[in-house]
């Protein structure tokens, strides 16, 4: 019998269930602190030490990380040092013991370019245009230089990317344009890109390392110049942005270890969207089919029951599948009936944006269909019956008043197919991702949307980067911001979503929660 | 009939109606979900522009044969049934019978209220959408009339655009009565219509039943004896799927011609 | 459809049943206790006793009390139970059985006290041999009435109804004779009333066992026979009637 004096309480059950919240979200905010750090932190101007060796030698390098010797007492510091076209490496390991003396000269400079990578060093002179800057004038001169080069930068990249690169894909086997005004357009462009490009090829800058070498660097090659030991606080932080922005606006460079992943975002989201396109209408469809329409027979029970076995399938599944099926198989045909004239070189007969996205609306089918059964299902009878006492066929009752109230679920099995199918990098590698292409598939050149291009993928560039590059230190933390800004285009798809299903919700006056 | 100088063959417990009186005819009706038979060989004619209440122990059939005058059961495959029913002398079960018409012509009412999840108006007006062709002006008119004939113009008509959620059991009642008012039915079939609700509301709906006598024929599911014996004209007594007694209600509540309808009425054992 | 007198007693309310048997003991025990008022008054008028007759008009009081408290149960079986069919037919002839039952208990004072005057008076036993036979026809009607209720038996109330005819026929040659008497003696002329007073109460008391009788119809069969004439009456289409 038990007492009136037993302690109450629930026990230690709401404690394990707070806690385990808890700990996910510790976990989840410890992945993204994580991410963050690593991967923002790579794009705040670090400042340049000026290190001397006990043996004498100096070099200029950015500190990354230490490490203990194993098996020795000694620790080692890696530097950046950039400078490959010098050294023949960009990093260096040293030995802290052997460091005499650190220092951070004001005038160290650090120079990014398009070959060769970055400069540490010092700035000696500028000269083009008929002008030579040295000493305390040459670096004004150089942020002028640099500003205008910028301005002819972009008109020639522009010309590139909007008239030649399209009207080059006009070009037959032969090699010639059709049009006559296709051609003046193409010689055109052509010498307006070899004026800008002798226009920027004059400047050269003379630089010298810290150990006393020069080299004289075409001041067309230098993408963005900075005394990192110079700047204040507020000058790293708007550096920082540029460098966050340019990450997020710009192509890759240097084989996907440095630049940015402008094409992979935009490669991504259209993957995404496309994808829902395709999978929304068949999920929802076959999910009315199985809830409102088949006979409940062992036959649909066999049916939904391989449903959701199939949401189990391994993703390289899929990919194998698209490739058999999509790929080789409907590609190949496509090409024969339509693009024959292009072959060998396949069209839809390879890899490309519609199959990878129809490959990825496949794999993520048996989850909007579970989702719109489940949404079905919730439906009470008693609002189906009431609209068909009012006279409404079938057809009326599901239009009317089934489906406006499954919106939210159905809206929920977007947001989990979206946010499996983001993820998703094995089954691409077989069906349609590039290690790069930077020519996004949506241009102003008819039919506007490219469907049978390459495309890029955040999670591909991910993979590509941190396993293939030469360089994989460099790209480390390229890695983890890619990653985190993959995380976080996940994160505002979803927000999307749960934003317009919170509105259907109220808007029906169903109590709703987040 | 007189009982006083000449003895006369007593009708039988289930009054007849004349075919050009009733509005509905159920003849011969057996129905059964699957093994289970439900209804036995039912005959009998529902008046028009009156009240009939079905009144029967749980599992008697009366919500059954209700559902089967609108035809739902078709929603339910494992439904056997015999027998035919005539809505004024039309066979409803005829190939060329459009369904959703005759659910029209004959609307329900359930025991829970079950408006949509969309506003007052919008519930009221889905039925007139569903008829189409109706201009905003004529719909508006037709909303407001549908909602004075369920008495409950007065209490929503500032806040038509509110959710239909947001109002009480019984206001709910009402605005499912008055969407089913709207398309203009011939015959209103209620199960328990009142039973999910306050007394109050309950008695403001027997009083809109009594007041849409003039209009249509009603038909009441109902265990509640005092309402059946409050608000209906005719009273069918159903036991098993059986009709019992079927007789004007003063009288079956005073004097039941058959023991067992006796029994039921008084709360009995036996 | 005939009910049988046990038929209240099978609520699956037991409670109810309870309240329904109770109403019936107390309508018999009221009707018992006005039988024996009729039945003292009369003996009290042929043998002289006017301590009975004084009695008789004392006990009156407990047959009003008896309605009053019947009246105010059947009150309460309609207000909580609202009664149908055979239970609510019951509430009703109870109600009316026991105001019927109190103006017989009235009638029986009246002849009380009647009879006191008369003793008191002592005029003579002029006119009791009329009042022996109709007072024991009524009585016996009293009883009759009681027991078709007591037993729900319709054949015997509708006899009950027939008999009255005959209570009446006495009664009016009662009267006669007495007129006849009184007219030739001025002298009886106050006694005389007396005793008209007392067959006239004795025939009302027989009316009031007809009303009875037909409350036991109405109970049993619910057919309300009240201001039908008997000869209208098919005493086999009744019984036979489901």
């Amino acid at each position: 019998m038990r007492t009136l004096w037993r302690r109450r309480g629930e026990g230690p059950w709401p404690w394990l269930a707070a806690g385990s919240v808890a700990l996910s979200l510790l976990m989840l905010l410890a992945l993204l602190l994580l991410l963050a750090i690593r991967g923002l932190g790579h794009f705040w101007p670090a400042e340049v030490a000026l290190v001397a060796l006990q043996d004498g030698q100096p070099f200029a390098g950015v500190a990354v990380r230490e490490e203990q010797i194993p098996g020795e007492e000694t620790r080692e510091r890696l530097y950046f040092t950039g400078n490959r076209d010098l050294d023949g490496d960009r990093w260096r390991w040293v030995e802290v013991s052997a460091i005499a003396d650190i220092r951070h000269p004001a005038e160290l400079v650090v120079l990014q370019r398009s070959r060769w990578g970055e400069f540490h060093g010092r700035l000696v002179a500028v000269t083009g245009g008929g002008e030579h800057h040295t000493g305390e004038a040459a670096w004004p001169a150089l942020q002028a230089r640099l500003s205008e080069l910028d301005v002819l930068r972009d008109e020639r990249d522009r010309l590139r990317d909007d008239v030649v690169v399209p009207l080059v894909r006009r070009l037959d086997n032969a090699g010639n344009l059709a049009d006559a005004d296709f051609r003046a357009a193409l010689a055109a462009a052509n010498a307006r890109i070899r004026e800008l490009q002798s226009a920027m090829g004059d400047d050269i800058l003379i630089l010298e390392s810290v150990d006393g070498r020069r080299i004289e660097q075409p001041l067309d090659l230098v993408l963005r110049a900075w005394r990192p030991n110079a700047m204040s606080p507020l000058d790293k932080l708007g550096a920082w942005a540029g460098g966050v922005w340019l990450f997020l606006s710009e192509g890759p460079r240097a084989a996907n270890s440095a630049g940015g992943v402008w094409p992979a975002i935009f490669g991504t989201v259209l993957m995404v969207l496309l994808m829902s396109l395709v999978v929304t209408p068949f999920g929802v469809l076959a999910g009315i089919y199985l809830n409102e329409v088949a006979h409940q027979g062992p036959l649909t029970r066999l049916v939904r029951i391989g449903v959701r076995n199939l949401a189990g399938v391994p993703a390289i599944v899929y990919g194998v599948f698209g490739l058999g099926v999509f790929v080789y198989g409907i590609g190949g045909t496509l090409d024969e009936w339509f693009f024959s004239e292009s072959l060998p070189s396949p069209t839809f007969g390879t890899g490309g944006l519609l199959w990878a996205s129809l490959t990825l609306a496949l794999l993520t089918l048996p989850v909007v269909i579970v989702a719109t059964e489940e949404g079905l299902a919730r439906v009470p009878d008693h609002q189906r019956e009431g609209a068909l006492a009012l006279g409404a066929t079938r057809m009326e009752m599901l239009t009317r008043v089934v489906l406006p109230m499954t919106l939210p679920a159905m809206l929920t099995g977007m947001i989990l197919a979206v946010a499996r199918a983001a993820g998703e990098v094995a089954p691409l590698m077989l069906v349609g991702v590039a290690k790069l292409a930077p020519q996004v598939p949506v241009d102003g050149d008819f039919p506007f949307l490219h469907l049978e291009r390459k495309f890029m993928h955040l999670g591909y560039h991910i993979y590509d980067a941190a396993f293939h590059g030469d360089d994989v230190q460099a790209a480390m933390p390229l890695v983890f911001a890619t990653a985190l800004l993959l995380v976080l285009v996940i994160l505002v798809l979803n927000l999307t979503a749960i934003f317009l299903r919170h509105h259907l919700r109220a808007r029906h006056g169903a109590p709703s929660r987040w | 009939m007189s009982f006083f100088t000449s003895s006369s063959a007593a009708g039988g417990p289930i009054i007849d109606f004349a075919a050009a009186e009733s509005s509905l005819e159920i003849a011969g009706l057996s129905l059964a979900y699957g093994e289970k038979p439900a209804l036995r060989d039912l005959t009998l004619r529902i008046p028009r522009h009156r009240v009939t209440a079905f009144i029967g122990p749980s599992g008697c059939g009366k919500s059954t044969l209700l559902r089967a005058l609108n035809r739902l059961h078709d929603l339910n495959e494992e439904v056997v049934r015999r027998g035919e029913i005539r809505l004024e002398g039309q066979d409803i079960h005829a190939p060329q019978v459009d369904v959703a018409e005759l659910r029209r012509r004959v609307g329900m009412v359930f025991q829970a209220p079950n408006p949509f999840p969309m506003s007052i108006y919008d519930n009221v007006a889905f039925g007139l959408r569903l008829q189409g062709g109706m201009r905003k002006r004529e719909m508006d008119d037709t909303v407001e009339w549908a909602l004075h004939s369920a008495a409950l113009w007065e209490e929503v008509k500032d806040r038509l655009r509110a959710s239909a959620w947001t109002l009480s059991g019984g206001q709910q009642q009402r605005l499912v009565i008055a969407r089913t008012l709207a398309v203009q039915p011939e015959v209103l079939l209620l199960d328990e219509p009142a039973s999910a609700l306050d007394p109050i509301s309950t008695l403001k709906i027997e009083e809109l039943i009594r007041n849409l006598k003039s209009r249509l024929s009603l038909v009441l599911v109902t265990h509640n004896m005092q309402q059946a014996a409050r608000v209906s004209d005719y009273t069918a007594f159903l036991q098993q799927g059986e009709l019992v007694e079927y007789g004007p209600t003063q009288t079956l509540f005073t004097n039941p011609r058959l023991r067992r309808t006796e029994n039921y009425i008084t709360g009995r054992m036996i | 459809m005939d009910i049988s007198s046990d038929i209240h007693s099978q609520h699956i309310s037991r409670q109810f049943n309870q309240e329904l048997e109770e109403l019936k003991t107390h309508l018999m025990a009221m009707g018992g206790l006005v039988e024996k008022q009729v039945q003292d008054a009369v003996t009290a008028l042929l043998e002289g006793d006017s301590a009975l007759g004084r009695q008789v008009v004392e006990n009156d009081r407990a047959v009003n009390d008896m309605q009053i408290k019947i009246d105010a149960e059947c009150t309460q079986v309609l207000a909580r139970r609202q009664p149908t069919a055979s239970d609510l037919r019951l509430v009703l002839a109870v109600i009316r059985a026991g105001s019927d039952l109190e103006r017989i208990g009235d009638e029986a004072s009246k002849i009380a006290r009647n009879a006191c005057e008369l003793i008191d008076g002592d005029n003579g036993s002029r006119g009791f041999v009329e009042v022996r036979m109709i007072s024991e026809h009524v009585r016996r009607m009293v009883r009759d009435a009681l027991t078709s209720f007591a037993r729900f038996d319709t054949e015997l109330a509708l006899k009950l109804v027939h008999e009255d005819e005959q209570v009446d026929n006495e009664y009016q040659s009662a009267m006669r004779s007495l007129m006849t008497f009184m007219m030739e003696d001025a002298r009886s002329i106050s006694p005389v009333l007396s005793l008209m007073w007392i067959l006239r109460a004795l025939e009302r008391i027989g009316d009031h066992a007809n009303n009875l009788a037909e409350y036991v119809v109405y109970l049993v069969k619910g057919m309300d026979i009240r201001h039908t004439d008997p000869e209208d009456l098919d005493a086999e289409a009744i019984s036979r009637r489901d």
